[in-house]
């Protein structure tokens, strides 16, 4: 059975090493088509075996049987890694490779009852071709560099001086047995020392299994497992040498091809490991050219790894080393060339590829135990058993003990101990002896089983008690941290230091072997294969930008909660923890940490708006009166975050970082008012009344409430009290007042609201063109639009548009069933709201909402890198010279403005501020209509908007700082982000994002939205149904009348 | 050669120096080889030329704090062998049952300080850390890169808020760094 199980798989004449005996004069080619022949002679072999079985199916089942099987043994073996850890209990008693070999074996006789015992699927030509090289291309592309080089040495020691030295002791003394007589069949030497040299060597796979679950010291791990890969060179030449020999005869054995095995070695090891490099330069060149084409930047890193590997086969030489040190090689500059998504991608295939090979061969062994028929030869087993380990644990602490000689850390007791016990055989050596030709060894069938009774026997009993006995010996266990900025430069600097002592010692140590290499590297490799050479310490800048990373997105975090007075922490913000936010505020110089940077992340922030805004001006018009859609943008995202792909997590990230540091450049550039916060709240109170003199100070309120609630609805309640001016928010930058107030306490007079607005410091010609364009169409709507109250209606109707849009949509949800644009947007929201409610009508509904939303979506970007255009090219009015037509507001704003007007009748006098403005309007409605007077235009004002298609809403810029090209784009980032500063810290911001390009700050708010976006939904809805019955007024998107010359004239006014 | 510098070196000497860093006769005869041999102008004593002249070390980034470090006891630029053999102290390995005053972790954590600490105010200014930056990662990256890389890791160690890194803020940045493994060099028999 043994022998019919082995001549199916014609594989059996190809190893690691290519053909068993290969000829002298074959070319490399022959090998390669002998290696087709094979794996392409495996299925037919099967299938017509398969076909006199299953004759029904057999047509159908024939064209697909072959990759059909092998996605049902992926899947199958999928599913028991899911199983296991669907069961804490036994995952946590056993390892998972124990577990997997037992599912194995119940598959096994699961086929051997049905009677398929040939389908025997763990063939050496599958498993060294396609099942090790993504384990071990996992095990090299992650390997730590620098502690495997420390440690090269000492593991070295142990791969090759180790293993030779347990080949030699197991076959020798197995002959020796048998000598005796005691296995029942005559041991001739070679033959056990070819059994000595497969079972000899500790197995990559088997250790990896192992020591991922145990976790110790890194050191150790890499000593076990260095030498489980290192040794493969080892193994395969003493494999092959023994083979040879055998094959010869002990007679014809001369000296020299005990000299030739050690030549084979070192071509075998050094010319695995040269391919290997050579692969990994290459793959580190190719990926320098790939930032055109991202999308196929890991398959390369995938192909040229498994190149290396076939590529070293093919030469007879290790593929294991091979493509261990192409992983090792490339892994530095692939990292520095490709991007931050193509490196997720890139560790999660290699992860998910070598845990399913990992997965598989175990499952396999299993399978295999139950197929073949043994010859149990229990003295042998047994001996096998008992020589692998004394021989392992005396060749570990004879080679520690040489080691230590030259080591600086001493391999102590315990270690030594775990590096003994860890000494795992698996299936490599299970691989190898299907390999031997039984025609040569006779004794094949006994080493198949004998070998898998060591698997069997390192798998399980010192896979199970490894774990206990790490934690009884009290093994230093590793611990996963990300180093700090000081650790990584001062042990850098320490580095440097110590090569230093070691060069005036004139000892060539580690450290100096280190930097010698770092310097060719950074003098010759790297520019080469770097497409950005960042100079000679990738590491610091590495650790510094996931750094500023990291805090940015905890400032964020931070931020978002401050503001809103909210007491209870977002999840994301425990991710934080150590982060420790007095450094963010007491310290006055950390915002420079962002400041000229601007490479917070160098890989990741690919997002980048402005290369998009000059081309994209246009759409930005049509967006720019919307200002407010991104947040419901983002809002459904983070809503429906479990249902969208994870890419939009990580883009929302992006624009965290993004707008963080330009929010964070701004305050640096004003930090220095920072300081003098009292001074200028004391200011506030000053400046506000002016502005309610002006009869507008309520408008303010107004607009400032609207757009917070829309931000989160749990600052309603601040946002109230700052309706009295007494609003107190904790931003941290309240400085701006100062240069704002003085502005607006020379206009105290003026009784032209437009003339004060105009003469702001921020007001720009080019954002007065903008309020412009809207001119035609509000003059149907509003042909007795007031130029001087203007202003604050556009200001007004601007961020009203979505509040009321958020409470409308609760009204309407109830008033109206019509399927129109809005009511899906209704829908949408209310699914966040109330998630079980809507539930039903969600598919179709949001469906529709995302149709009608689709251009704002897919706009968005462009919308949030115009303001950079905006920023950039404000002192030129000219630029929105083709933007002006009206055509822009029609499309979006239009729809639904129209839509929502003409569906909900009961809302179609009311005018919707916010929800917590319509809480106040139900109280003092009048009162706030007669104050707000000819602001508020009513049902009139609605009527004519429902018959207007394009009712464009009006944006009011207007910037703080006029000189300043920078500053053009604070003002409205200002009033976007005005209600959550608070009214009274309106001058302040602008004051404070002076410096800072618009989309900084909406964006950032709309992502700053986000964590909170679900208690924001569930906020909202009840505020939404104590609002329901209540009238609502419905703002109006109100248009201006400012012509661009008067604007201008008024700028220029106030410049002089 | 061992011989040669071994008579150079009396005996109460090596049993000062040894007293005094630790450090066996053996190595204490191997490390004075190295002294005279470093030594060309054969004074008994090593002026920064003489470091300086080593290749390697003249294009460590870091050398001139390096040589720096061995004249901070000296008064005359020059530094004698016992001087030399102090500075070497501080690297030895650390062994449990003999510690030492001059190798153990904070006299470790001590030098690597005094590289930064230029000034010897026992605190590690901005401008400080920066000048090591400079010198460790070279001229590819932005002076403004640089100094908010500095500013950041100030900011991580400092606790006080005064701008700069104190030893004691220094030694809890490393805490968990193996300094003593880091920091220590193999001396030869």
């Amino acid at each position: 059975m043994t022998v019919d199980g082995i001549s199916t798989y014609p594989g059996l004449g190809f190893g690691p090493m290519g053909p068993v005996e290969p000829l002298p004069g074959e070319p490399p080619g022959t090998q390669l088509r002998q290696n087709q022949d094979t794996t392409t002679e495996l299925p037919t072999t099967e299938k017509t075996k398969k076909e006199r079985t299953f004759v029904i199916a057999a047509f159908e089942f024939h064209r697909v049987e072959t990759p059909f099987l092998i996605g049902l043994w992926i899947f199958f073996a999928s599913l028991a890694k899911i199983g296991f850890h669907m069961a804490p209990k036994l995952s946590r008693m056993l390892p998972e490779s124990c577990l997997l070999v037992f599912v194995g074996v119940l598959i096994g006789a699961l086929l051997l009852s049905t009677h398929s015992v040939h389908v025997q699927p763990l063939t050496p030509d599958t498993f060294f071709l396609y099942m090790l090289p993504p384990i071990i291309l996992d095990a090299g592309y992650f390997m730590p560099n620098r502690l495997f080089f420390d440690h090269l040495g000492t593991i070295l020691l142990f791969a090759v001086v180790g293993t030779v030295f347990n080949t030699l002791t197991i076959g020798a003394s197995l002959w020796a047995c048998g000598q005796t007589g005691m296995f029942g069949c005559t041991t001739p030497l070679l033959d056990m020392l070819l059994f000595g040299a497969l079972i000899s060597a500790v197995d990559p796979v088997a250790v990896l299994a192992v020591f991922e679950e145990i976790h110790v010291d890194e050191v150790l791990y890499i000593v076990v497992f260095g030498e489980s890969l290192l040794n493969d060179a080892v193994t395969v030449v003493l494999y092959h040498m023994f083979e040879a020999y055998t094959e010869m005869g002990p007679s014809r054995l001369v000296y020299t091809d005990i000299l030739a095995g050690l030549a084979s070695f070192l071509v075998v090891a050094v010319g695995g490991t040269c391919i290997g490099v050579v692969w990994g330069f290459a793959t580190g060149l190719v990926t320098r050219f790939t930032n055109e084409v991202r999308v196929i930047e890991p398959i390369f890193i995938f192909v040229m790894a498994y190149l290396a590997y076939l590529n070293a086969e093919m030469f007879h030489m290790s593929g294991i080393l091979a493509i261990t040190f192409c992983g090792i090689t490339m892994k530095n500059y692939v990292e520095a060339n490709i991007s931050h998504k193509s490196h997720t991608t890139i560790k999660y295939t290699m992860k998910m590829l070598s845990s399913s090979s990992e997965t598989i061969i175990f499952m396999f062994l299993g399978v295999a135990t139950v197929n073949n028929t043994h010859v149990w030869n229990t003295w042998f087993v047994l001996l096998t058993i008992v020589f692998c380990s004394i021989f392992r644990i005396i060749g570990v602490y004879i080679f520690s003990a040489v080691a230590n000689k030259f080591r600086l850390h001493k391999l102590n007791r315990v270690e030594k101990f775990v590096m003994s016990y860890g000494g795992l055989r698996g299936a490599v050596a299970f691989a190898l002896v299907l390999l031997i030709d039984p025609t040569v060894v006779n004794l094949q069938p006994m080493f198949v089983t004998t070998t898998i009774a060591v698997i069997y026997f390192t798998v399980f009993i010192q896979g199970i008690t490894i774990k206990p006995l790490v934690k009884i010996l009290n093994v230093k266990t590793a611990e996963k941290r990300k180093p700090t900025m000081n650790e990584r430069i001062h042990e850098r600097c320490m580095d440097h230091l110590m090569a230093g002592i070691e060069d005036i010692l004139g000892k060539h140590g580690n450290h100096h072997m280190r930097d010698k290499f770092k310097r060719f590297d950074n003098r010759f490799i790297r520019p080469f294969l770097l497409r950005n050479y960042q100079g000679a310490e990738p590491k610091i800048l590495e650790t510094y930008s996931k750094l500023a990373m990291r805090d940015a997105i905890e400032y964020m975090q931070r931020n978002a909660s401050t503001i809103g007075n909210i007491s209870g922490a977002e999840s994301m913000s425990a991710i934080f923890k150590n982060y420790t936010n007095t450094n963010f505020n007491g310290s006055p110089s950390f915002s420079q940490i962002d400041t000229s940077t601007w490479n917070i992340d160098m890989q990741e922030l690919e997002y980048n708006p402005s290369k998009k805004d000059l081309t994209d001006a246009k759409i930005h018009h049509l967006l720019a009166e919307e200002l407010c859609k991104p947040f419901r943008r983002h809002r459904r995202l983070s809503y429906s975050r479990h249902a969208v792909n994870e890419r939009d997590l990580g883009i929302q990230v992006n624009y965290k970082t993004h707008m963080n540091i330009r929010r964070r450049v701004g305050d640096r550039k004003h930090h220095h008012k920072r300081s003098k916060r009292g001074k200028q709240d004391g200011k506030n109170h000053v400046t506000f009344p002016e502005f309610q003199q002006n009869g507008s100070a309520k408008q303010f309120t107004h607009d400032y409430i609207d757009e917070v609630l829309q931000e989160d609805g749990e600052e309603r309640e601040v946002r109230r009290d700052g309706d009295d001016g007494g609003i107190t928010f904790t931003a941290k930058s309240p400085p701006g007042y100062k240069e704002v107030s003085p502005t607006s306490s020379h206009k105290e007079n003026s009784s032209s609201l437009l003339n004060q607005l105009a003469n702001l410091p921020g007001f720009n010609p080019l954002k007065a063109r903008i309020i412009k364009q809207y001119v035609k169409t509000p003059e149907e709507i509003l042909p007795t639009a007031v130029e001087k109250s203007l202003p604050w209606r556009r200001d007004r109707s601007t961020y009203n548009f979505v509040p009321n849009e958020d409470i409308l949509e609760e009204d309407e949800r109830r008033l109206s069933d019509d399927n129109d644009n809005y009511n899906m947007i209704v829908a949408e929201q209310a699914r966040v709201a109330t998630p079980t409610a809507t539930e039903t009508m969600l598919p179709w509904k949001r469906e529709e909402a995302e149709g009608s939303g689709a251009l704002k979506q897919s706009e968005f970007p462009s919308w949030a890198s115009n303001k950079e255009y905006l920023a950039y090219n404000s002192p030129s009015s000219t630029f929105l010279g083709g933007i002006e037509k009206p055509k822009h507001p029609k499309s979006i704003i239009g729809l639904f403005r129209r839509e929502s007007s003409s569906s909900t009748q009961g809302a179609a006098e009311a005018v919707v501020l916010s929800d917590s403005e319509g809480h106040r309007e139900s109280t003092s409605k009048g009162e706030a209509s007669s104050k707000d007077g000819g602001v508020r235009q009513g049902p009139s004002l609605l009527s004519k908007r429902s018959t207007s298609l394009g009712g464009p809403s009006v944006l009011l810029m207007e910037d703080v700082a006029h000189s300043d090209p920078l500053g053009a784009s604070s003002r409205p980032a200002s009033i976007m982000q005005g209600p959550q500063r608070g009214q009274c810290r309106r001058g302040s911001m602008m004051e404070l994002t002076g410096s800072m390009s618009r989309d900084a700050i909406t964006e950032e708010k709309c992502c700053k939205s986000l964590p909170e976006s679900e208690r924001m939904g569930v906020r909202r809805l009840p505020l939404g149904q104590s609002l329901g019955r209540e009238p609502f007024i419905r703002q109006l998107t109100l248009a201006s009348s400012l012509t661009t010359s008067s604007s201008s004239e008024d700028s220029s006014d106030e410049n002089t | 050669m061992g011989n040669k510098s071994s008579l150079l070196l009396r005996e109460e000497e090596i049993a000062q120096i040894q007293e005094e860093t630790g450090f066996t006769p053996n190595q204490i005869e191997r490390l004075y080889s190295r002294f005279t041999s470093l030594d060309k102008n054969d004074c008994g004593t090593l002026s920064r030329e003489d470091f300086l002249r080593i290749p390697e070390l003249a294009i460590n980034p870091l050398s001139e704090r390096i040589v720096q470090s061995f004249f901070a006891e000296s008064h005359d630029d020059r530094v004698n062998f016992l001087q030399f053999m102090r500075v070497l102290a501080h690297f030895r390995p650390i062994k449990k049952n003999r510690e030492n005053k001059l190798n153990c972790r904070e006299e470790k954590l001590r030098f690597a300080f005094s590289m930064y600490d230029l000034d010897s105010d026992g605190k590690i200014s901005r401008d400080e850390l920066l000048a090591i930056l400079h010198m460790m990662v070279g001229a590819n990256i932005s002076e403004e890169q640089l100094t908010s890389i500095a500013e950041r890791t100030i900011i991580e160690a400092d606790t006080n808020n005064d701008q700069m890194i104190s030893f004691e803020e220094f030694c809890r940045a490393l805490e968990r760094t193996d300094v003593e493994q880091k920091m220590s060099i193999r001396f030869l028999n």
